[in-house]
C-alpha cells in the first residue's frame, strides 16, 4: 500500500521538481534581460546559481553523487569532461575576450548550481522513480528546455548532446563531481 | 563496466559531432544576448533603444618593465579590447596605461561597406608597442544580418577591413588590430549575410588549455589506474587466504 502511494506520487513529485528547476533557470535568464537589472548581471547569476543549489537541501551528498570516495579519479574525470566539452571550440579557436572577471565568478556559481539541480537532484529523483535511463534522458530533456531562452535554436542540439554526455557520466561513474568540474572549467574557459 | 564505458564514449562522440555543427561549440549562455544598444538605431529599434556605454580601464606596469595583459570592456559588454603583455609601450614614469573604448556617432563614410554594429573608438595613454597587436571583440545584434569582418579607420579614414578571427560566443565577432583606432563590424554592401556569422579561426589559449587538460588526465590517470589495480589485487589475495 505504502509502495503504491509512493509510486503514485512519483510523477507529480518529479514533474514538480522539473518545473521548478526549469522555472529557476528561465527566471534567471529573464531577470538578466530586465532593464532594471542590467548593471547587476553578476549578482543575478550568483542568485540564480544559489537558488539551484538550494534544491539539494535535505539530500545526502551520496544520493547526489557527491561522496568523497575516489575523489582524485572524480576530479580527473571532470578535467577529461572539460577537455571533451571544449574540444570543438579549441580546434577552431581564434581568440576572444572571454568573460569579464565578475561574470567569471558568477559563471562558476551557475555551473555548480546547474549540475546540482539537473544531474544531482533531478537525476536522483528520476532514477529513484523510473530508473537510470529515465534519469539520463529526463534530466537532459529538462536541461535542454532550460536553455531554450538563452540559446539560439541552432545551439540546442549541442546543448542536448552536452546534457547527455554529463548525464551519462553521472550514471556510469555514479558521480557528480566530474560534471561539476567539467562544466565549470568549460564555462570559465569560454 | 565495458557497457558503461561504451555508452559514455558514444555520448562523447555524439556531443563532439553536435557541437562541431555550430560555433563555438560549447556555449552556456551565461549572459544571454541583451537587446543591442545602438548609437543610431535602425527604425525598428528606435522605440526601445538604449544608448550604448563606454568603457575605461588601465593596465599596470609589471616589475619586469612590461605593461600587464588585460581586457577592457565597455560597461554594457558590447565592445572589448584584449591585449598580451607588453602590447603597449611602457610609460617613462611607469604609470599605468589607461585604455578607453567609446561608441561614436560621427565617422567617415564606409563606402561600399554596410556597418552592422556601432563604431567604437579605442584610445590609450601610451602607444602600442611595435610588432604587437590587440584583439578587438564586438557584439552585434541578433536581430539583423551578422557582420563578416571588422573594419577599422584612423584619423579621417578611410575604412580598412582587418578581417575576423571569429569569437567565443554567438553574436560576437573579433579581429586582431596592429594599431588603435575606430572599429565596427560590417560586410560588403553587395554581400548576402545570414543572421549568425560567428566563425572561429587560428588558435592560442583555449587549445593550450584543452591540451593541458588531456595531458593531466593521461599523466594522473596512469598512476590512479595502477593504484586501483594494486588495491584490487591485494583485496583478491586477502580473500583467497584461508
Amino acid at each position: 500500500m505504502r509502495f503504491a502511494l509512493i509510486q503514485a506520487a512519483a510523477p507529480v513529485r518529479v514533474t514538480a521538481l522539473a518545473v521548478l528547476v526549469v522555472g529557476l533557470e528561465w527566471s534567471r535568464v529573464l531577470a538578466l534581460r530586465a532593464p532594471g537589472l542590467l548593471g547587476l548581471q553578476g549578482l543575478t547569476l550568483l542568485a540564480g546559481g544559489a537558488a539551484l543549489c538550494l534544491l539539494a537541501a535535505g539530500r545526502r551528498p551520496e544520493e547526489l553523487g557527491l561522496g568523497r570516495s575516489h575523489l582524485g579519479g572524480r576530479l580527473l574525470g571532470g578535467v577529461a569532461l572539460a577537455a571533451v566539452l571544449l574540444l570543438p571550440a579549441a580546434a577552431r579557436w581564434g581568440g576572444g575576450a572571454g568573460l569579464a572577471p565578475a561574470l567569471g565568478v558568477a559563471a562558476v556559481a551557475v555551473s555548480v548550481g546547474e549540475e546540482v539541480a539537473f544531474r544531482g537532484v533531478l537525476f536522483a529523483a528520476l532514477e529513484e522513480a523510473y530508473g537510470p535511463a529515465a534519469a539520463v534522458l529526463g534530466s537532459t530533456a529538462a536541461w535542454t528546455l532550460a536553455h531554450v531562452l538563452s540559446h539560439p535554436a541552432s545551439f540546442l542540439p549541442a546543448v542536448t548532446a552536452a546534457g547527455l554526455l554529463l548525464g551519462a557520466w553521472r550514471w556510469a561513474a555514479r558521480d557528480l563531481v566530474g560534471p561539476i568540474v567539467g562544466h565549470t572549467l568549460a564555462d570559465v574557459a569560454l | 563496466m565495458w557497457r558503461r564505458a561504451a555508452l559514455l564514449s558514444l555520448a562523447a562522440t555524439a556531443y563532439v559531432a553536435a557541437a562541431w555543427a555550430v560555433t563555438p561549440g560549447f556555449y552556456d549562455g551565461i549572459a544571454p544576448p541583451q537587446p543591442y544598444r545602438w548609437v543610431s538605431p535602425p527604425p525598428q529599434f528606435k522605440s526601445s533603444n538604449q544608448q550604448p556605454l563606454s568603457g575605461r580601464g588601465s593596465a599596470r606596469v609589471a616589475s619586469n618593465g612590461s605593461v600587464d595583459p588585460g581586457s577592457i570592456f565597455t560597461q554594457d559588454g558590447q565592445a572589448a579590447v584584449s591585449f598580451v603583455p607588453g602590447a603597449f609601450v611602457t610609460p617613462a614614469d611607469r604609470s599605468p596605461v589607461t585604455i578607453d573604448v567609446k561608441p561614436v556617432a560621427e565617422f567617415p563614410d564606409p563606402d561600399g561597406t554596410h556597418l552592422a554594429t556601432n563604431v567604437y573608438c579605442v584610445t590609450s595613454s601610451s602607444p602600442m608597442a611595435p610588432g604587437k597587436d590587440v584583439l578587438v571583440t564586438l557584439q552585434f545584434s541578433d536581430q539583423l544580418p551578422a557582420p563578416s569582418d571588422i573594419y577599422e579607420y584612423q584619423g579621417d579614414g578611410p575604412w580598412q577591413k582587418i578581417g575576423s578571427t571569429g569569437s567565443a560566443a554567438p553574436f560576437y565577432i573579433a579581429a586582431r588590430a596592429t594599431s588603435l583606432g575606430c572599429f565596427a563590424g560590417g560586410y560588403s554592401a553587395n554581400a548576402k549575410q545570414s543572421a549568425q556569422g560567428a566563425q572561429l579561426g587560428g588558435g592560442q589559449a583555449l587549445p593550450i588549455i584543452v591540451a593541458l587538460a588531456i595531458l593531466v588526465v593521461v599523466l594522473a590517470g596512469i598512476p590512479l589506474a595502477v593504484m586501483r589495480r594494486r588495491a584490487a589485487a591485494a583485496a583478491r589475495e586477502d580473500e583467497s587466504e584461508p
